[in-house]
């Protein structure tokens, strides 16, 4: 009754009722493959990858070389996006910046489902004293903005690459934490890990065989949404300038130098802010159309 | 003959879901006049809601009804209906009570503005007669302080009292046809007897047609004109109340008759529940859809599909009915 | 009741970690704001003398005490930097920033509640496909891209509204809001996706439910159905929702703050953090810490507003 509207319009199309069940479940089926949101997304994300990854063999520039006759200049020869209000190469910087994004996206949210999966595993297998301080110091990580966190952090461990990987990791763990405590709990009180139990399975052995399996896909699916949002919130400090120190470029960074010079040259904001939203999008629409069918999957619905 | 207020021919109701189209309603026709009452009986899943749902045009948008199925009410055809001529005739014309009384009536809004909302939309009355004229049909249904219950919420109401204003809710523009859809199903056995008395007193005194579903052969017995039985979505047996029971031809009704539990009972008595479960509605049988529980089915019945049969007055539909034994 | 006293307890001990952690944290700063404040070139012993003046040289424990003795009698400390009260710093800048986000929150509200309806009425139709791209589209865009996008359009392009600054609403209310029209949409236009996906996953639950049924079968229009019987029984998420919102919309105002010259709480933050003027970062965390506890609260309150049955306390049943 999902529906508020009567069906009366459907009345005339009926059609022979073998038609009508094929058409349903063909249906059926097609929304749930991957299309082409899922594959022009797809197609994106490894031009940006590879770019980046080889970066050093494209013989671009180094991105803080300082090119004294082209300073913020619209495209040229040699310059094939044109150069900043320092005279550095935008397409250098962007592909360069695009590392730092890249390595934070993938780093941080691995390094705070980790994390926050053996807090989660603690506070759900031994319950007790243990979950009340894990639950406590969830609540308080909570209670504090994530840019607020970040800055600290920034402040306190300096801007290394590694340190905002970490820091950054350290906003995934609450829900982490929360996701794999729920399934530890629905998972340790349960025949299977019971009967381990009595047979005198070590605690590490029991997390690890017979709890870990079950709840690593939520986990997967959570580690797909982050990626996105890891790339946005370093975005976000380096635009700040508390992410990486300079002159390592970073987008966010780019973005932020392009927008004192926003009204004469706007290409040097805009180059980057749009390589970075389709970075975005299209984690997210990859990462939805992925988590999508792993739920299929597991349901066992092909 | 009494006037006919509404006229079913032909409906048939399916849904389109993952597995296939499941046949909901398939194939119902009836006819009911003003002042009598039809008792619908099945058991759950035998498409005596899709039914009462399917003569509402209040079906979600997964379904498909052929064109050819018509519902007249009031000579007027709804299957030929936008949905806002629609809209004018529930209210005034045709009104539902639905199964449970917890969940039938909304949680955030006032016992009388649920009812004064029909009131007020239906019969452009102003908001002041609308809240003097719910109270009046609180107390018309038997709801104890009328005043003071009007600005409640249900959750404040017992079950039997939300099902009093339920019926409220029905009868408030004098509709000229109820459906009634197990109204009592999900009321404590004390409060069952009270509701179904004040439904009977409602449709009396108002001279309406009333559609009572229910699976209990038990509430059709004093309560209906006529009873027609449902089964995977078909009327499988249809008669005036006292030759149904007395006459039983369909080997179904026979079933859920002696499912009744009787009070010469000793107690304790195991109930006689129809061994099996009903068909698959989306890979139906090729015969008769009783046929695999049915104790009196042969080759014939897995073979052929059964149609109505019999006098206007009593029909079935069945091979071997019962009361026409083959000669041994 | 007894629930609620569990909540408050907890609540405290959440708000004595959070001050704590923060307090450790600012404390091992590795350039404190004894060298910020000695100026550049002066020597290890005008250092010293500096942090013994501010009796940085205690030990972190017992300065904790005193700060938090502080805090219970309404003294946040002094800016070590200008002097400046810290909570007086702070409450003359928060209206700046409640303002800021309470007008991002009315927008992303306004776009989500019709938003949400439209693709909740017919899920996996016209408009729920063209909302939820758009919302796909829209949670892609962090709120500095959004906010540079605006400027860019509606400040350098058009005209219509500046760029940057802020005007006291003394000066008359339009002169206020302009300037905080950009800043407010740039939070906004990233809050709504989320409001919005809430709010539709909820109705479409609600509109399978019998009384809307009950609803239609009262002859009543689609209109009305959506917004008199579903929409209020179909918000309890996104209300709670907006409570935890809150810490994402302070983290928020930090950045648009800053874009936008806009001298609230999250510049004050910001420009503590720059000159590592750690009391005042202390009393600004604190601060955002409270907030999000007291929206949380008022979540609460507003459930008993929205479900007869929190209110009434329920007779029967």
């Amino acid at each position: 009754m999902a529906d508020v509207t009567s069906s009366t319009q459907r009345d005339a199309t009926q059609r022979p009722e073998i038609d009508r069940n094929a058409i349903a479940i063909a249906l059926h089926r097609r929304s749930r493959r991957f299309g082409l949101f899922f594959w022009i997304p797809m197609v994106w994300l490894i031009v940006v990858a590879v770019a980046c990854i080889f970066a050093p063999f494209w013989g671009l520039p180094p991105a803080d070389e300082i090119d004294w006759v082209y300073i913020q200049s619209p495209p040229v020869e040699g310059h094939p996006l044109g150069t900043d209000n320092l005279g550095r190469d935008l397409l250098s910087r962007i592909v360069w910046g695009g590392r730092v994004s890249l390595t934070v996206g993938f780093a941080a949210p691995f390094i705070g489902v980790g994390l926050g999966l053996i807090l989660g595993l603690i506070a759900g297998y031994y319950r007790g004293w243990a979950d009340e301080v894990i639950g406590i110091l969830i609540d308080a990580w909570l209670a504090i903005p994530g840019l607020v966190i970040l800055l600290l952090f920034s402040v306190v461990f300096g801007g290394s690459l590694f340190m905002v990987c970490v820091s950054l990791g350290l906003l995934f763990i609450p829900t982490a934490a929360r996701i794999t405590r729920a399934a530890t709990l629905n998972y340790a009180t349960r025949e299977f890990v019971l009967a381990a139990k009595a047979m005198g399975a070590s605690d590490i052995r029991i997390l690890r065989k017979e709890v870990f399996p079950n709840i690593i896909w939520p986990l997967i699916a959570f580690v797909l949404i982050d990626i996105p949002i890891a790339i946005v919130v370093e975005g976000s400090l380096s635009f700040l300038g508390l992410s990486v120190k300079a002159p390592t470029p970073s987008w966010g960074g780019i973005i932020a130098e392009g927008r004192e010079v926003l009204s004469t040259s706007p290409h040097i904001a805009m180059v980057p802010t749009v390589v970075m939203f389709l970075t975005v999008l299209s984690f997210n629409l990859v990462g939805d159309a992925i988590r999508r069918r792993l739920a299929d999957v597991r349901e066992g619905a092909i | 003959m009494g006037d006919i207020i509404l006229d079913v021919r032909n409906q048939k109701t399916a849904f389109v879901t993952a597995r296939g189209m499941a046949q909901a309603v398939d194939g119902v026709s009836f006819t009911l006049e003003r002042g009598r009452t039809l008792g619908v009986v099945g058991e759950s899943g035998s498409g005596k809601s899709v039914l009462s749902r399917s003569i509402m045009r209040l079906l979600p948008s997964n379904a498909l009804v052929p064109a050819d199925s018509r519902v007249i009410l009031n000579g007027r055809d709804l299957t030929r209906m936008t949905e806002t001529e629609l809209r004018r005739l529930r209210g005034p014309e045709v009104a539902i009570i639905f199964q449970d009384p917890m969940t039938s009536l909304n949680p955030v809004l006032t016992i009388g503005r649920q009812i004064t909302e029909v009131l007020t939309f239906h019969m452009g009355l102003k908001r002041r007669a609308a809240r003097d004229r719910a109270i009046e049909l609180l107390r018309a249904v038997g709801l104890p302080q009328p005043d003071v219950r009007v600005d409640q919420y249900p959750h404040q109401l017992s079950g039997g009292m939300r099902q009093r204003v339920a019926i409220a809710i029905a009868i408030a523009c004098e509709p000229d046809l109820l459906i009634a859809d197990e109204p009592t199903t999900a009321l404590d056995v004390t409060v069952q007897a009270e509701i179904l008395d004040l439904l009977q007193r409602m449709v009396r005194d108002r001279n309406m047609a009333m559609i009572l579903i229910t699976h209990d052969m038990g509430v059709v017995a004093g309560r209906c004109d006529d009873v027609a039985v449902m089964y995977a979505g078909r009327i499988v047996e249809k008669a005036p109340v006292r030759d149904l029971f007395h006459h039983t031809r369909m080997p179904y009704t026979a079933a859920l008759l002696a499912s009744i539990p009787k009070i010469t009972d000793p107690p304790h008595r195991k109930l006689d529940a129809i061994e099996g479960r009903p068909p698959d509605i989306i890979n139906p049988p090729p015969g008769c859809p009783f046929a695999p529980r049915c104790l009196r089915a042969d080759a014939g019945c897995d073979a052929e599909k059964p149609v109505l049969a019999g006098t206007s007055r009593h029909q079935w539909a069945c091979l071997n009915p019962l009361g026409e034994e083959a000669p041994a | 009741m007894r629930y609620l006293l569990y909540r408050l307890r907890r609540l405290a001990i959440v708000l004595g970690v959070v001050t704590f952690i923060t307090f450790l944290l600012v404390n091992v700063l590795p350039g404190d704001v004894a060298y910020e404040m000695a100026g550049m070139d002066s020597s290890e012993e005008e250092v010293q003398a500096i942090r013994e003046d501010l009796g940085l040289d205690r030990p972190v424990l017992l300065r904790y005490a005193e700060w938090v003795g502080g805090v219970f009698v309404g003294d946040w400390g002094t800016s070590y930097i200008n002097q400046e009260n810290v909570w007086e710093a702070i409450t003359d800048r928060f209206p700046v920033s409640f303002e800021l986000m309470l007008l991002a929150q009315i927008i992303a509200l306004s776009l989500a509640i019709p938003a949400g309806v439209a693709s909740a009425f017919r899920p996996n139709g016209r408009a729920d496909r063209i909302i939820g791209s758009l919302a796909f589209a829209s949670v892609s865009m962090p709120s500095f891209m959004t906010a540079i996008l605006l400027i860019f359009i509606f400040a350098l392009g058009f005209g219509w509204l500046p760029a940057t600054g802020y005007e006291p609403i003394s000066e008359g209310l339009w002169a206020n809001l302009r300037p905080m029209i950009l800043p407010a949409l740039s939070l906004a236009l990233v809050e709504w996706t989320v409001l919005m996906r809430t709010l539709r996953a909820e109705m479409i639950a609600v509109l399978q439910e019998n009384y809307i049924a009950l609803a239609r079968a009262k002859g009543m229009s689609n209109m009305r159905i959506l917004l008199v019987h579903a929409l209020r029984p179909s918000s309890f998420s996104m209300i709670t929702l907006l409570g935890l919102q809150v810490a994402r919309l302070l983290g928020g105002t930090i950045i648009i703050e800053q874009i936008f010259g806009i001298p609230g709480v999250g510049r004050l933050l910001i420009h503590a953090v720059y000159t590592r003027d750690f009391i005042v970062i202390q009393g600004c965390v604190t601060f955002f810490a409270l907030a999000f506890v007291t929206a949380n609260f008022l979540v609460d309150i507003a459930y008993a507003w929205l479900d007869p049955r929190v209110r009434t306390g329920g007779a029967h049943g």
